[in-house]
């Protein structure tokens, strides 16, 4: 299932919007009043206008974090308005083949079309439980929680959204845009992971034994055309006929079963890495920047000084801890000692 | 992406509030009033900021009411394919309809150092096209607008620097009853100044508009007085009907609309029907007629739902044209005998492609028959017979020209059927008259002509001088392949219509050195002699104009917020 992977939910959905018309949208900021525009136009100034992490001198400088910073389980978002697929000309033909068959190219072929944009959502967030149980229902009723007037914002135009009064309906609205994520990406392994190999002598039992018993019969047919008539009876050729075809049978049966094995066994996810997950990652990062600043301090002091320093630091920034101190989410940079916490 | 079965393509979905309302609709009589402001930028925050506060008031193609919805069916003199809708009780604008019709529409398009000056980063600008980078002015060869390039209005002359137009707004506004505009057109004229006041030298409106230098181009629609009441007419300063016969594409209206619209407006087939032309050949973002999505600059929200126009402004010599005709007409009318006024009708008409009040002559090719025709509309309209002049209404445009290859109804080099030769490239007649090809070869130089006259003359006493002409606005997905070939290639040569190198007889340049002229064939069987009309002066002198991008809604928010990412 590509939807989990290393302990992580890609979740992807694609929200209709509805376009029919025009609506009134009293903007959220600014001093334009009621605007008068076409659905999909105010969602994009929503997105446009929504804002991104702390992670640009830019965004710093503006000081609001995004809304998504809020839950310590998201790695990131994005969202995307889809409006329609894209055209790429006509199929490929032949000329010659156009040419007998009298295809007449000034005919229009058939342009897809969507009824109305989406909003595609991609999400890849943390799993506290590696199975993934009661996800992603969970995650997305713990966001409503922490962003409820966001989303609502977001989402307002879309098709059957004004039934979303609470966090589970939202949860409901959401699964059912869900569409299968394909092509998941995260933090992999900087050491080789762990992985439980798939036992090449299980692979190879069933079909291994339909190939020697097709040898046998083959080597019994030998002796026998051969002539040694007593050596085929010692093989027990006469009364063991059936022996070729049981032999063929366990080797397709097992060449099948190996190749949904191999495929069951693909499907697995990976293990996750170890502190991959959100907290762990911020926590990282903020013992990085603490540790750089303490060791710039250390180069003037006495390494007598050292350990006591050394114990301190450990006390202050706590190295087990993930509740702090740590970098809250959505900066670029902790403002030392850890005002995560 | 297509599908591997040929099913019949399905009706194109526009985004209609994200398109900007002069592309998909005429503003027509609708809005006989007009002014244009020619802005420049020199503060790329200051002009985003313009945009921004600009924004809201931006008209789009969303479907509005008429509160006079229930005017009297033709009202104008000349029935209207819409009203073919209307009497069939179909409504001509279908969809949900939230909107109540504006007293002023603002539209807004941008030059290529407009763009530039606004911050629009080099990548998306390195995708534009050539011709609209080049401008107006470089390409003034290719137009042969280069005798004319020191008559234009100052503020295209002076087109430099820190005086180029990035910025073309366009208003247009209803009328009052005594033919003056209403009172909305001063109050957004003042918003505009306002606002670039507000923008401390940022934004600046740039005048030099005609000969009085004016700060913005006024518009008009020529009227007719009727009482104390003032009608705006379709026509120009020549006294010519125009505005018939735009291209229809898919989108651009729906369900019954376009059934009736499509007849001579669309795209012919092989057949002899007719369907709408495709919409990549007018908006950015979509297939166009050769199945092709037309290059645009990236990325593709920005190009998505915009088109070009080609703007102009077009001096009509009032004086001299009034004069020749009456010189041609005297020689015509001895030489064929037939009233003066008779000869003055049929070389206007001969000229155009139509009669003065838009009969085409492929309907009415004789003086004769353009009185009968005009005697049965006058009958229909007398006796309020709807599905009558529903019927003379397609008429005006669903026409082609199969039964007259040599061009004795409808002379071949006439001012229409150089706009739009329909069927007559194609190089194939079948028995039935049809071009093997329909208007295939037509169909990728078709554009959106949109506008108004300006200034006024005294009728009494027509002369070349003062300020009346044409805005001439042409919309289209590729300036080169579209407006720029019609212009070069149709009206200002003659090649393809075996004319030789004669220009449009209307609009082309007449140089005496060429002694221009028009050849006004007849049908041999009649035994009488074509009519040459010779030594055609100079009638319409180009005053300046220049290439813009009309965005859409959500481009002009890109470029308001400074926004646009083309990774």
């Amino acid at each position: 299932m590509a939807d989990i992977d290393v302990s992580t939910y890609f979740f992807t959905a694609a929200v209709p919007v509805c376009n029919e018309g025009i609506v009134e949208h009293r903007s959220l900021v600014g001093t334009k009043g009621v605007l008068k525009s076409s659905p999909i136009h105010i969602v994009r100034e929503i997105l446009e206008t929504l804002p991104t992490a702390l992670q640009s001198h830019a965004t710093e400088e503006i000081g609001l974090n995004s809304p998504f910073s809020r839950n310590l389980r998201t790695h990131f978002t994005r969202l995307v308005i889809l409006d329609q697929p894209h055209f790429n000309g006509r199929d490929h033909s032949n000329a010659l083949v156009n040419s007998i068959k009298g295809t007449n190219l000034l005919d229009p072929q058939p342009v897809d079309q969507i009824s109305c944009p989406y909003i595609l959502w991609m999400i890849d967030f943390d799993l506290p439980d590696p199975r993934g149980a009661g996800e992603p229902r969970r995650y997305f009723e713990e966001l409503w929680g922490q962003m409820a007037p966001e989303l609502r914002s977001i989402f307002q135009y879309c098709y059957g959204f004004d039934a979303v009064k609470d966090a589970a309906a939202f949860a409901t609205y959401i699964l059912r845009c869900q569409i299968e994520t394909t092509m998941p990406f995260h933090d992999y392994w900087y050491v080789p992971p762990k992985l439980d190999p798939i036992s090449t002598t299980g692979l190879a039992l069933i079909p291994g034994a339909g190939v020697l018993m097709l040898l046998a019969s083959l080597l019994a047919c030998l002796l026998r055309w051969s002539g040694w008539h007593w050596a085929a009876g010692f093989a027990g050729w006469s009364g063991w006929s059936w022996m070729p075809w049981a032999g063929l049978a366990l080797l397709i049966l097992g060449l099948v079963i190996d190749y949904y094995w191999v495929l069951w066994k693909g499907r697995q996810p990976y293990p996750a890495s170890p502190g991959a997950d959100l907290r762990n990652v911020l926590k990282g990062l903020y013992l990085q920047q603490a540790f750089t600043r303490f060791a710039m301090e250390q180069q003037r002091r006495d390494p007598a000084e050292r350990g006591a320093a050394f114990r301190t630091f450990l006390a202050a920034t706590r190295p087990a801890d993930l509740d702090g101190p740590t970098q809250p989410a959505g900066v670029i940079r902790s403002k030392l000692p850890g005002d995560g916490a | 992406m297509t599908n591997a079965t040929n099913t019949a393509p399905a009706a194109t979905l526009l985004d209609l509030a994200d398109i900007q309302g002069g592309i998909l609709r005429t503003y027509g009589d609708g809005f006989p009033k007009g002014r244009n402001f020619y802005l420049t930028v020199r503060d790329a925050r200051k002009g985003r900021a313009f945009v921004e506060a600009l924004l809201p008031k931006i008209t789009t193609a969303a479907r509005w009411k008429d509160p006079n919805r229930e005017e009297p069916l033709l009202r104008t003199r000349n029935p209207r394919v819409k009203d073919i809708a209307r009497a069939e009780g179909e409504p001509d604008y279908p969809g949900r309809v939230q909107l109540m019709k504006p007293k002023v529409t603002l539209n807004i398009g941008f030059t290529f150092t407009g763009l530039l000056a606004l911050g629009v980063p080099t990548r998306t600008l390195r995708g534009m096209p050539d011709d609209f980078i080049d401008g107006m002015e470089a390409r003034a060869a290719l137009l042969g607008d280069d005798p004319f390039l020191a008559k234009r209005d100052a503020v295209w002359r002076d087109s430099k620097g820190d005086k180029r137009v990035h910025i073309l707004l366009t208003l247009y506004a209803q009328q009052n009853p005594d033919g003056t505009a209403c009172a909305e057109l001063d109050a957004e004229t003042d918003a505009i100044v306002a606002l670039c006041d507000h923008a401390q030298g940022g934004v600046v409106l740039l005048g030099g508009v005609g000969p009085t230098n004016a700060r913005w181009q006024d518009l008009s629609a020529v009227m007719r007085q009727d009482g104390e009441r003032c009608w705006p007419t379709n026509k120009e300063h020549f006294g010519l009907s125009d505005g018939f016969g735009d291209p229809v594409f898919s989108g651009q209206f729906s369900g019954e609309a376009e059934r009736v619209r499509v007849a001579g407006g669309g795209k012919l087939m092989a057949d002899g029907s007719w369907q709408p032309l495709a919409t990549g050949e007018f908006l950015l973002g979509y297939p166009d007629e050769a199945q092709e999505v037309p290059g645009a600059a990236m990325p593709i929200a920005f190009s998505r739902n915009g088109t070009f126009m080609a703007y102009r402004k077009l001096h009509e010599e009032v004086g001299t044209f009034h004069a020749y005709i009456d010189e041609q007409a005297r020689r015509y009318a001895q030489t064929h005998q037939v009233p003066h006024e008779e000869a003055v009708d049929t070389i206007k008409a001969k000229m155009v492609g139509r009669w003065e009040d838009g009969v085409p002559l492929m309907v009415a090719p004789t003086f004769a028959a353009w009185q009968a025709f005009r005697a049965e509309l006058d009958k229909a309209r007398a006796e309020k017979d709807k599905a009558k002049l529903a019927e003379i209404a397609l008429k005006f445009t669903n026409f082609i020209y199969a039964s007259d290859p040599a061009g004795s109804k409808c002379p071949v080099t006439s001012h229409l059927r150089r706009a739009n030769p329909r069927d007559t490239l194609g190089p194939t007649f079948a028995a039935n008259g049809m071009s093997k090809d329909g208007s295939a070869i037509i169909n990728r130089r078709r554009i959106l002509r949109r506008g108004l006259p300006y200034g006024h003359y005294d009728a009494n006493a027509p002369a070349d001088d003062g300020d009346h002409g044409i805005i001439f606005m042409a919309i289209c997905t590729n300036l080169f392949r579209q407006f720029e070939f019609v212009q070069q290639q149709w009206m200002q040569y003659g090649l393809d219509f075996n004319a030789g190198s004669d220009t449009c007889p209307v609009i082309g340049n007449h140089p005496a050195e060429d002694e221009p002229k028009l050849v006004i064939a007849v049908d041999p069987e009649t035994r009488k002699p074509p009519f040459i009309c010779d030594h055609i002066p100079q009638l319409v002198e180009p005053r300046g104009g220049d290439y813009f991008f009309l965005p859409s809604m959500t481009a002009l928010r890109m470029i308001g917020m400074g926004i646009i990412d083309p990774t």
